[in-house]
């Protein structure tokens, strides 16, 4: 009996070292010299920064001789954020929206006061949310007609996707921010709510839902991502509502806990400060983003309708009040979702 | 007679044609109706290769890991009577009903670094979660159950009394387990080992929880699908989708030899 | 991992009880309380950090009771369903020769190895109203993708290989000579499958109903692309969970996995109580 369990614990035991040692050589790289850097960034950006990596790269490499490499990682901005949250080691994150920023600091990861160490505020590239519509047939104005019993409108869920709570707050300011008061706020989302059919995850899967599946008449999206869309094939109708809209601020951040742990501060600060450069912002633009820096956005302003008020998060109130007030549970959302459920 | 068998080979196909196949054949045609092409420079990019690298070595560690616990617990739960049997057999199908995604939760309840853990992890400077570990540890909690419950009934349906026999010929432990219960059981812990391997392949949710989806290191093949797809690489996407599902093929190659053989030996 | 170890080379030292407890035993025990039961009981303890009245109100507000309901109802009815015809397809499978059986043998895999994700999406695609599958419902004003249905539609996808996985091994070693006793006997057909058939097959279809209906519970990556998530009519338990999640409320997020699991567990020791007394009635 016993050199039998012997025998069995022993192979074992050789399954467990060898999967240890698989992990170890899996997880341990050939090249000692170069700075790692980790970005960690939501779903979209990733053809910008495919482009502004090597970009870098380059630069960092002639300017002092050390060669970087990027380890990247691209997903949800929530889930993302709570990745970096539960120790994934972000050197630099660039998120959807300055609340999943924001919990990183309360997580004790990055210092506060980050919005002040880059400019704009840290943020990094903007946008708008964008009308698609099926066809022409359709005349859509703007935000009020989303209220019409005709319109069938696919967003998505603002509990799972940063995207569509900003596309949320751009249908409540648009009253709010033109004089209206929020009980007039509410019965307008609330009607908008009522001609919604579906609530996908992501912005993505809603742009999937809208044009694949075919549900819905009319689609809110960021205007990068209906940008995206129609260059990769999906060509319907759009428009940027211009009388009101939200400007989507997104934030570049350095994680300071994990710059620190792994020595890499000076090369991660020099690129998110590389993000600014002309070069950079034109990545961003031609991915859609609007850019923040004036030059870039000038030569691309063709593709950019002007926004006569233009209201941001901290308009209504800031990323706290907004997601207590708006999405938390039983909140604003929860409220007027369970008035049109049943 | 044969007016049956026909209606029966009908209405099963009918059935899966309706829930598995006709859906299926929509990855396919996503992978290839722009040609070949797009489908070969997906398949062979470097971020790809990772992938299938990462995959196949998870399934290497879990699938023999939990082969080798499911034929331990199905020896248990078919040989013995005892109280709580079947709350032991119900503990081991729970891992189906928990949300992957709830399931990397836990793991980052245990090894992230505000988990239990964490802190020694941290100082003792092993990574589980967000490395190699943290994934093999999800995927063999996903896939847990299946060797064990497909064994459990071969073996309930096979009897003890062979092993008896052979037990008073004075068989030892463990010529009884080669020559009597393995042979026996072959067609239902093969059939384990199958859906072990398919779904330690296809597993997305608890996964994505635990890897950090770092793209040519801790992305697996489902990760990238997802990746691709969120980046309007759609080819791409699909085309690992349908790679994919080829992995899986490979072990039902394994068990047509296990089927030849086993004729011949018949024979 | 090394308490494993540990465990097991401990004996060599003191000739102790545990000595006795034979091997299967040893490794069941401990693999399972590692692998499984450890994160089950973090998950327990994180949602035991609210208190019980604020633990309550979360496990019972009216969006989570009606995602329960949807979940677990449409997956026991998901699952019956595959019990019948998992049964048929496994039967056919075995027992009849035609062509392309092999291939087809194979592709009952697929539900798993293909990532829940890209299964969502091949559904919605095939049963939205304009859909391959879809498109033949639509004009009797019967939608799929996005109501209720389609959740079910996934369910019986990712649940279908079970039944048929189990089934095939046992139907595989039952032996014909049985029936063909039967039969020489005088029995009819209809008494063959009543009487003679069907009892040993019935504990194995249970087994595939059990784990079918716990996989659907669970399913999350094609059920939310094939659903519309509108809360109490078709949002999911398992969307509930990930909506929390996206929220940073992880205690929430674990109350409503310690319901699901309580509630699961409740429900596949019923189905795992009633294998057994059908394979106890089956040797009588």
């Amino acid at each position: 009996m016993i050199p039998k369990q012997r025998r069995f614990a022993g192979l074992m035991l050789a399954g467990i070292v060898l999967s240890g040692a698989i992990a170890s050589c899996a997880s341990s790289d050939r090249s000692d010299k170069a700075i790692k850097l980790t970005l960690v960034s939501y779903a979209v950006t990733q053809s910008a920064y495919e482009q502004i990596i090597p970009q870098f790269v380059e630069e960092w490499e002639e300017k002092t001789g050390q060669t970087v490499e990027f380890a990247q990682s691209y997903g949800g901005s929530g889930s993302q954020t709570r990745a970096v949250i539960d120790g994934l080691e972000a050197d630099v994150v660039a998120l959807a929206l300055a609340l999943d920023t924001q919990k990183i600091v309360e997580a004790g990861l990055i210092e506060a006061g980050w919005e002040e160490e880059l400019p704009n505020d840290s943020i990094v590239h903007k946008s708008v949310a964008a009308i698609v519509t099926r066809d022409d047939k359709l005349k859509l104005n703007n935000w009020a007609d989303l209220a019409r019993d005709d319109v069938q409108v696919i967003t998505a869920n603002p509990k799972t996707s940063g995207g569509a709570r900003w596309n949320f707050l751009a249908f409540w300011g648009s009253v709010t921010q033109a004089g209206g008061s929020e009980q007039q706020a509410a019965n307008f989302v609330a009607k908008v709510l009522k001609n919604v059919p579906v609530l996908p995850k992501d912005a993505r899967e809603s742009s999937d839902v809208f044009y694949k599946q075919g549900q819905g008449n009319v689609l809110i999206n960021y205007e990068n991502e209906v940008i995206l869309a129609n260059k990769k094939g999906e060509k319907l109708p759009y428009f940027v509502p211009t009388d009101y809209n939200i400007s989507i601020d997104n934030p570049v951040a350095v994680v300071d806990a994990n710059v620190d742990k792994h020595g890499t501060r000076e090369v991660a600060e020099a690129f998110v400060q590389y993000l600014y450069t002309p070069a950079a912002q034109r990545e961003f633009a031609k991915v859609g983003f609007r850019p923040v820096n004036e030059t870039v956005a000038a030569e691309f302003s063709a593709q950019y309708p002007r926004i006569d008020k233009l209201f941001t998060a901290k308009d209504l109130g800031g990323w706290q009040q907004i997601q207590t007030k708006f999405f938390d549970d039983g909140a604003v959302f929860d409220k007027l979702l369970a008035e049109v459920g049943k | 007679m044969l007016r049956n068998k026909l209606v029966l080979i009908v209405v099963a196909l009918s059935y899966l044609f309706l829930v598995l196949f006709i859906p299926a054949s929509t990855v396919f045609y996503e992978a290839f109706h722009r040609g070949i092409n797009a489908f070969v420079a997906a398949t062979t990019s470097r971020e790809f290769l990772q992938a299938v690298k990462m995959t196949i070595i998870i399934a290497a560690i879990a699938v023999p890991l939990n082969t080798f616990f499911g034929l331990c617990a199905a020896w248990v739960i078919a040989r013995n009577q005892f109280r709580g049997r079947a709350l032991l057999i119900s503990i081991i199908d729970l891992p189906f009903s928990v949300s992957p995604v709830v399931a990397g939760l836990m793991l980052i309840l245990l090894y992230g670094r505000n988990g239990w853990f964490g802190n020694w992890l941290e100082i003792a400077g092993i990574k589980v979660i967000f490395a190699l570990p943290g994934m093999v540890i999800a995927t063999l909690f996903v896939t847990l159950p299946f060797v064990a419950r497909e064994v459990i009934p071969v073996l309930e349906e096979m009897g003890s009394e062979q092993e008896e026999a052979a037990r008073t010929l004075g068989a030892s432990d463990w010529q009884i387990f080669w020559r009597v219960i393995l042979p026996n059981i072959r067609w239902g812990l093969l059939y384990g080992v199958l859906l072990t391997n398919a779904r330690a392949m296809g597993e997305f949710g608890a996964i994505a929880v635990v890897s950090g989806g770092i793209i040519g290191k801790t992305a697996t093949l489902p990760i990238f699908v997802e990746q691709a797809y969120k980046n309007y690489q759609t080819e791409a996407a699909f085309g690992a989708a349908v790679c994919l599902g080829l992995l899986a093929a490979v072990t039902l190659i394994l068990k047509e030899i296990l089927e030849r053989r086993t004729a011949i030996a018949s024979k | 991992m090394n308490q494993i170890t540990l465990h097991q080379f401990q004996p060599r030292k003191s000739q102790k009880w545990w000595t006795k407890i034979s091997l299967p035993w040893t490794v069941t025990v401990s693999y399972l309380s590692l692998i499984l039961l450890l994160p089950i009981a973090a998950l327990i303890s994180k949602s035991l950090t609210l208190e019980n009245a604020e633990f309550w109100q979360i496990a019972s507000s009216p969006i989570a009771l009606s995602a329960y309901e949807v979940t677990f109802i449409t997956a026991l009815i998901a699952s019956l369903i595959n019990g019948v015809m998992g049964t048929l397809v496994a039967w056919v499978l075995i027992r009849y020769e035609f062509p392309g059986r092999k291939i087809i043998d194979a592709a009952v895999d697929l539900p798993f190895a293909l990532p829940t994700s890209v299964a969502g999406l091949a559904l919605a695609t095939a049963y939205s109203d304009k859909g391959l599958i879809g498109q033949f419902f639509a004009p009797f004003g019967i939608k799929i993708a996005f109501t209720r249905l389609g959740i079910f539609v996934a369910m019986l996808l990712i649940s279908l290989p079970f039944v048929v996985r189990t089934l095939q091994p046992v139907l595989q070693e039952m032996e014909r000579e049985l029936e063909e006793a039967a039969w020489s006997l005088g029995a009819s057909q209809l008494q063959t499958f009543w009487r003679v058939i069907l009892p040993p097959l019935i504990p194995p279809i249970l087994t595939g109903i059990a784990l079918g209906f716990s996989r659907a519970v669970g399913e999350y990556g094609s059920v939310v692309l094939v659903a519309a998530n509108i809360p109490f009519q078709d949002l999911i338990a398992p969307v509930l969970v990930f909506q929390k999640l996206e929220q940073y409320d992880y205690a929430g997020a674990t109350v409503i996995g310690t319901v699901m699991l309580l509630l699961s567990l409740v429900l596949l020791l019923g189905i795992n109580f009633l294998q057994q007394w059908g394979r106890r009635y089956a040797q009588k």
